[in-house]
């Protein structure tokens, strides 16, 4: 991994959430590289969502910092976050099935065209674009005016990566892209995922499935009752170890001290 | 990675579905199928019955006009996924604030009709302002504002004058600049020069023997037509109507990417006030009067035209032309069926099947959109 | 001698003919009647009988079309279809002359002949040019309930307005309090049309003014719940009582004494000449020179037998 030289686009340093009398996030110190798949693994529970909302702007850490490209940096809110350059796709997806493609991929950001003192929205080159950008993540669309609610689960998350990638995310957080899908369309996000990353994007992938994670990560940090649990390079932890530490880091000292007596 | 092969056996999937499927699924489809259907049932049943006389037509337009205005703004509303249940209310209110302003004030007919679609308009988006301030379901506060409006509108005119109905506008609005935008007519000459050649009936007796007894196109349909054709394009070819859909198909989703769905929700209820406004203009204009009892019931007339024109009651899918059809059909069914013979009551039968008919094909497009099972 | 004679014979059986259900005459006269009542309010069924009686007995076709929710510029878009479907005769209520005097004068002149009924004044209905006007001018009965109150000592009373959207109503208890000599003031509450609502208002308003000696009502709509509310009160046959129209529990409470008198304008009547007058016009050319009193007429204790059971059909 050539491109994990770079400095860590985004870095957070011991952070804590605390909502009132729960400590929601621990001290979690997480960072991702242009170019690199960073995987945050954790079970339910583990403080996810409390991490990826406070990455990208939704809360303020109680505690700790949060540098981008270098620079210390407080997001008041999700659209600062994104006009950084941060983007989130949730698992949710932020798609209206009832909407077309186009539609939904333009939201909130239409071209405009002048035709005297009126402004429409440009459809020629909305439709143009979308049709391209989604080519170029795999999917051919049988009409940018299709409804986002005739596609696959698979090809909305890819519609929503896309998305995030045509209005220039330099960072791209994905919540659980693959927990709800099937196999082949679990691949078929996978196979975006990698695209993304080789185009020099920072992606973190947020997943509890290990196997999914192992499949594109280049880092993986297991998070467990608001902790990060270290961070392990590809190549250097089995599944069965990213496993246990998602189950509890605790039960993972005592195994590893049972099995080391025993080997 | 099976990347290009299982994209490629997606895409055969896609291609599966028919033609008729895709024609379904346009809003606007049923709408049209009704209105061919309504005006070749009444063409076979009420085709000699002064229907389509030039009379028969203006009366029927007419009315379609004031449920097409009314719809418009319905529809835009909940395509944002809104409801507005005080528009019957807000078109007696805003007549009876005309009358009152320049009758029983005095004041110059066109600064009554100013003020008043600014006074409506500021309801309106109070109304808007409330339900995404609170979050409460707009079905509540539209509500709670149809009983205060018309509450209103009985009270200040029988405070102020005794009466619950203020005529003499007509008087008040002669040589008025403004008031003909509402209440005239336009084509006179033309209907006249289609009386003399004899093309179109004329009075038969009193002051206006001879005279055509269609003298032109009243505003009413005017207003009509201009307002389905700006708001269609503003919808479907606009920026903000993208950001219509999106506010009504998911406003969480549309907040997400930066769509400022409360002021879209806001504008949209005081588009619906503008409309309600317009509809009460014209018939104050027209009729010189404006009365307590204007414009009851009319928020589910409105509300069924637009779904009759294929919008989803859950926001996010609709269109303005079919739910101007929806309006013609509704306008041109409830006045046919007089001319056919039909006892007027059993109008709510057919209106009651026709709306569950609707309802029903709706349900199904949308199931072919979202691709539910 | 013979000649004259067969020929006489021959008129009186077409007479009889026509008389009788007789739907068999060679002309096929239509009439519509128009009013502006909403679908709710029962006391127009005693008109839509009166004009299916009076359609089945001349042997013409008559129509009874309405508002549904009583909106008056519904009620004008309806005159001007009516217009264009070019019927032989129009009977309608004149219940806003600024909003119906445009589509009935429109209807008088191409050719349609219309009667009045009900709402409106005689001097209204002449003015739109219609033959002539059938009802009971609503402030002169008001007016005549006033000074028959005021000659059985009232000085204080309660007008019980179900229907305020409409002027008629209010003119009726102004009527009433020029009748009586005193101001009208706010002895007139708007009771709205439910009748718990319309019970406890007037519950309420007596209660705030127990000095009040008598309560108007307006129609069945309001009297009926101003029974129930005068029963509960204790006030029922002790408080002076009168009403317009019969029909609903009005009958038996004259009967029981609770209400003295209640005001017929024999809206019968109003359906049923109009078609009479209608169809003699078309017929024979022929027409009363006068506007036609349905009303006012009082109905008291001592005439009710036959009043009480025709009491919502046809009285």
């Amino acid at each position: 991994m050539s491109e994990a030289v770079h400095a860590p686009i985004v870095e957070m340093k011991d952070i804590e959430k605390h909502f009132g009398p729960v400590i929601a996030l621990n001290g979690v110190s997480f960072d991702v590289r242009p170019g690199e798949c960073h995987c945050l693994l954790g079970d339910n529970g583990a403080g996810k969502s409390t991490f990826i909302k406070t990455m990208s702007g939704g809360h303020k850490p109680t505690k700790g910092k949060i540098l981008f490209e270098g620079r210390e940096m407080s997001f008041d809110s999700p659209r600062d976050a994104m006009t950084a350059g941060i983007a989130t796709v949730y698992q949710d997806l932020a798609m209206i099935p009832l909407m077309s493609v186009t539609r939904n991929f333009w939201m909130g950001r239409e071209p405009v065209k002048k035709v005297g003192p009126f402004r429409f929205m440009d459809f020629a080159k909305a439709n143009e674009v979308t049709m391209t950008e989604m080519r170029k993540m795999g999917i051919n669309l049988r009409s940018p005016d299709q409804a986002v609610g005739t596609l696959s689960g698979g090809e909305r998350q890819t519609v929503a990566i896309a998305r995030a990638v045509y209005f220039g995310a330099k960072v791209l957080i994905l919540d659980e892209p693959t927990s709800a899908l099937g196999v082949r369309q679990t691949a078929n996000v996978l196979s975006t995922i990698d695209k993304v990353r080789k185009s020099g994007i920072a992606v973190v992938f947020i997943t509890h499935n290990v196997r999914h994670a192992l499949a594109v990560g280049d880092r993986f940090t297991v998070l467990n009752r608001g902790k990060t649990l270290g961070t392990a390079q590809r190549g250097q932890i089995t599944p069965e170890e990213l496993q246990d530490l998602m189950a509890g880091g605790q039960e993972m000292v005592a195994l590893e001290s049972s099995l080391g007596g025993t080997v | 990675m099976s990347d290009t092969g299982s994209s490629a056996a997606v895409d055969e999937r896609i291609k599966q579905t028919s033609k008729l499927r895709e024609a379904f699924i346009r809003p606007e489809l049923g709408a049209i199928v009704g209105v061919i259907a309504v005006f070749l049932f009444f063409i076979i049943f009420a085709g000699d019955s002064g229907m389509f006389a030039p009379q028969g037509v203006l009366n029927w337009s007419t009315v379609s006009a004031q449920f097409v205005i009314i719809a418009v703004g319905a529809c835009m509303l909940m395509i944002a996924g809104e409801f507005d249940l005080s528009v019957g209310s807000m078109i007696g209110f805003s007549g009876m604030s005309i009358a009152i302003m320049s009758v029983t004030l005095g004041w110059p007919v066109w600064l009554a009709i100013l003020l008043t679609f600014a006074l409506c308009m500021a309801i309106g988006a109070l109304t808007g302002t409330i339900v995404v301030r609170t979050g409460l379901p707009s079905f509540i506060v539209s509500l709670a504002f149809l009983f205060i409006l018309r509450g209103f509108t009985i009270f200040l005119p029988q405070t102020i004058e005794r009466r619950t109905i203020i005529g003499g506008i007509s008087s008040a609005a002669e040589g008025d600049w403004l008031a003909p935008l509402f209440g005239g007519k336009i084509g006179e000459g033309f209907f006249r020069w289609l009386a003399e050649m004899d093309i179109i009936a004329t009075y038969s007796r009193g002051a206006r023997a001879g005279e055509p007894m269609v003298n032109g196109i009243p505003m009413l349909i005017v207003w009509a037509l201009v307002l389905v054709i700006v708001a269609h394009i503003v919808l479907t070819r606009t920026k903000f109507g993208n950001w219509v859909f999106a506010s009504g198909g998911d406003a969480q989703a549309a907040r997400y990417v930066g769509v400022p769905v409360n002021r879209v929700k806001i504008q949209m209820f005081m588009l619906t006030a503008f409309c309600a406004t317009l509809f009460a203009t014209c018939q104050v204009m027209e009729f010189g009067s404006a009365g307590a009892d204007r414009g009851l019931l009319k928020e589910f007339e409105a509300i069924i035209a637009v779904v009759i024109g294929g919008a989803l009651l859950t926001g996010g899918f609709g269109s303005v032309i079919g739910a101007a059809l929806g309006a013609i059909i509704f306008g041109v069914v409830q006045q046919g069926l007089f001319f056919a013979g039909v006892e007027s009551s059993l109008f709510r039968v057919f209106l009651g099947v026709i709306l569950l008919f609707a309802v029903i094909l709706n349900t199904y497009i949308r199931r072919i959109i979202t691709g539910e099972r | 001698m013979k000649a004259p004679f067969k020929t006489l014979a021959a008129s009186a059986l077409a007479a009889t003919t026509m008389l009788g259900a007789a739907p068999a005459v060679a002309d096929d006269l239509r009439y519509v009647l128009v009013s502006h009542a909403d679908d709710a309010d029962a006391w127009w069924n005693t008109i839509q009988n009166g004009l299916a009686l009076a359609g089945e007995q001349m042997g013409v076709s008559t129509e009874y079309r309405n508002p549904p929710t009583g909106d008056l510029a519904d009620m004008a878009r309806i005159i001007e279809q009516v217009t264009a479907s070019a019927p032989d005769g129009l009977i309608t209520t004149l219940a806003d002359f600024d909003v119906l005097s445009g589509p009935i004068m429109d209807a008088v002149d191409s050719g349609i002949d219309v009667i009045i009924i009900n709402s409106g004044t005689p001097e209204q209905a002449r003015e739109v040019g219609a033959l002539m006007y059938v009802g009971q001018p609503e402030y002169d009965a008001g007016f005549a309930a006033g000074q028959r109150a005021a000659g059985d000592g009232i000085t204080t009373f309660l007008c019980v307005n179900h229907y305020i959207a409409q002027p008629a109503s209010s003119e009726r208890c102004q009527g009433f309090a020029d009748g009586l000599g005193v101001e009208l003031g706010n002895q007139m509450i708007d009771s709205g049309t439910d009748p718990s609502e319309v019970q406890n208002r007037v519950m309420a308003y007596l209660n705030a003014n127990p000095e009040t000696e008598a309560v108007l009502a307006l129609g069945p709509t309001s009297a009926d719940p101003t029974i129930r509310a005068l029963d509960q009160m204790g006030l029922a046959g002790d408080i002076y009582f009168g009403t317009f129209d019969l029909g609903g529990d009005i009958v038996p409470a004259i009967a029981d004494g609770i209400i003295q008198w209640g005001i017929d304008q024999q809206p019968f009547l109003q359906a049923y000449l109009p078609v009479i007058v209608l169809a003699n016009r078309h017929r024979f050319g022929v027409l009363p020179g006068n506007n036609i009193n349905s009303g006012p007429g009082f109905v008291t204790a001592d005439d009710l037998d036959l009043v009480a059971d025709l009491a919502g059909e046809f009285r």
